[in-house]
């Protein structure tokens, strides 16, 4: 039951004169349990949002709550123990380790974690299994479909159980009727997990599934 | 540990290509090291077993000392009466024989007194005990000579009865065989076809062995006896084509010491680039830069340790199979050092990429760095 609150967030990037706002003041909240839907033109900030949120990015200002967290206030090290520890990601593309399979990719994530890798393979079966992939546990990432690979990300997203979900575009690389399974697959989850999830998106599929929006 | 194998396990085509790469560079530093030891040994193996610590040569004799050296018996008195040092003579000249059984030997003289202390003794048989007998090498017995044969030099007609077998040396590539010093003398300066006697032979050395006890001053004793004395050590450039082979050999090892850290540096070095998304991906889930150093290094230890380990047991193989053909010595201690110091430039090579690998940018993963 964790929340992700943002207040007054200003983020600029660029060095020296070439240095550009991209937030101004922005306000935001995700609720736990909730599909939050970031949506705006390209170039509104919605993956620079995205990566404040995820605490890839510190702000210039404001502050970023997770929980009782100020992500803003963390130095390199605690932002990247919270990233490993409490957030899950789920990235446009790239999303998988190349060479390893559906099942690996889940305990090398858990390998970052800290976790027993080894123990944890009937878990990361069963994670996979949830969002239908049971068939698929030991093909590589290249011989994955588009549909099939941002499924993978999505388990190994909520594998370690995150307080906060984050997703970029996550239809982006898949047809139509793929996108809304996928849309539906994440909603459902996040309810499911009580988990709060923000996920930056153009499609209007997305949108339409989502508990709430964030216009930028 | 476990990604790091997990990745290891994901790309086995392209590391075990990296670890054959540096398996033969491994192999090849080990043969190139035995070849090294093996002909340093046949080259100089007789003059590293002389008990003694200096040679006094004649001191127009800057190179090949032991063919154009020569040293008058007069000197040897003089060397003798120095206090701080025990002095004995030293001939020393390849030449070659038949034995009575037909086998054709190459030898490399060497002068002594008996029960001096360059007197080799005898493994097997009996010790030099006069003019016209020879202790031969057991390189020269492995050649077919045996205790009790008859050798004549060549041209000469010099006739040795091998009377004993001493520890194996060579010199100059040639097995050693130790006669007298009026023997070597005979061998030295008789001409072919002409019956010289004994007493019209000059009465000198090679060289005139010292062992210093301390306290001698070698150098006032060399310009008060006209002679040039050198170490033991520094007398090994005197044999045969040891200071060409040595330069040689070591300078194969020194590329082969270049080489290794480059190819295993740019094997890194493009598998690094080419995991950029990867390591951004592993950035953005939370992986420590210290995280992933660590797990590169753990991949570039396994390729480098056992593409070695491989390397050590093809180079030893190597040694097993010629080393009876060709000298060849790579004895444990030496193969251990010589891998040690191929698996520790290879992961300096593999290091160089650790800068890369540490600013791999986890805002690449999102629309906001691209």
């Amino acid at each position: 039951m964790t929340e992700l609150t943002l207040r007054g967030v200003s983020v600029s990037l660029g060095h020296g004169d070439a240095r550009t706002p991209v937030l101004r003041a922005v306000d935001a909240v995700c609720a736990p349990g909730v599909l939050t839907a970031l949506v705006g033109p390209s170039g509104s900030g919605k993956s620079t949002l995205l990566a404040v949120a995820g605490a890839l990015l510190r702000p210039d200002e404001g502050r970023v709550l997770l929980g009782d967290t100020d992500l803003a206030a963390l130095n390199d090290t605690e932002r990247a123990r919270t990233r490993r520890e409490r957030i899950g990601y789920m990235f446009q593309s790239g999303n998988l380790l190349g060479g390893l399979t559906a099942v690996e990719q889940l305990l090398a994530a858990a390998s970052v974690a800290g976790r027993p890798a080894r123990r944890l393979r009937a878990a990361a079966e069963s994670a996979l299994a949830e969002v239908g992939l049971a068939h698929r546990l030991h093909h590589r990432a290249d011989r994955l479909s588009g549909g099939e690979r941002q499924r993978v990300a999505l388990a190994r997203a909520l594998f370690l159980e995150p307080d906060l979900l984050l997703i970029d575009e996550p239809t982006a690389a898949v047809d139509r009727t793929q996108a809304a399974a996928l849309t539906t697959l994440i909603a459902t989850t996040a309810r499911q997990r009580d988990c709060a999830a923000l996920v930056a998106t153009h499609d209007p599929v997305v949108v339409e599934a989502a508990g709430a929006t964030v216009a930028m | 540990m476990y990604l790091a194998l997990l990745e290891l396990k994901a790309a086995r085509g392209r590391f075990l290509l990296m670890g054959c790469v540096v398996l033969l560079v491994a192999a090849l530093v080990g043969i190139v090291s035995g070849f090294t030891t093996g002909l340093g040994d046949d080259t100089v193996s007789a003059l590293r077993r002389l008990p003694a610590t200096h040679l006094a040569c004649s001191p127009d004799a800057k190179s090949d000392q032991f063919a154009r050296s020569l040293v008058p018996a007069g000197t040897l008195d003089r060397w003798r009466q120095q206090p701080g040092v025990r002095a004995t003579p030293l001939g020393v000249s390849i030449t070659r024989g038949t034995t009575d059984r037909h086998t054709e030997v190459d030898l490399a003289a060497f002068g002594v007194e008996p029960g001096s202390f360059l007197d080799p003794g005898a493994e097997d048989g009996r010790p030099l005990g006069g003019d016209g007998q020879l202790v031969i090498s057991r390189k020269l017995a492995d050649e077919g000579v045996r205790i009790g044969d008859t050798l004549t030099v060549d041209r000469l007609g010099i006739v040795l009865e091998v009377t004993g077998i001493t520890a194996r040396s060579s010199y100059g590539h040639v097995p050693a065989g130790y006669v007298t010093t009026a023997t070597w003398q005979r061998i030295r300066f008789t001409t072919p076809g002409a019956a010289t006697p004994a007493a019209e032979l000059p009465q000198q050395y090679s060289a005139i062995a010292l062992r210093s006890t301390g306290g001698a001053r070698l150098a006032d004793a060399d310009q008060q006896f006209g002679t040039r004395t050198v170490t033991l050590d520094a007398a090994y450039a005197a044999a045969p084509g040891y200071t060409g082979e040595r330069v040689t050999m070591t300078s194969i090892q020194f590329f082969l010491y270049l080489i290794a850290p480059l190819v295993v540096g740019a094997f890194f070095g493009v598998w690094t680039v080419q995991r950029q998304p990867e390591l951004a991906l592993l950035r953005a889930m939370g992986a420590s830069r210290r995280r992933l150093l660590g797990h590169t290094l753990t991949q570039a230890a396994a390729v480098v340790l056992g593409g070695t380990l491989a390397g050590a047991a093809l180079a030893s193989a190597v040694g097993l199979l010629v080393g009876t053909e060709v000298p060849f010595s790579l004895p444990a201690p030496a193969l251990t050092a010589t891998m040690g110091t191929v698996a520790l430039a290879a992961l300096a090579g593999a290091a160089l990429t650790l800068r890369r690998v540490a600013k791999a940018d986890p805002m690449t993963m999102l629309g906001a760095g691209r």
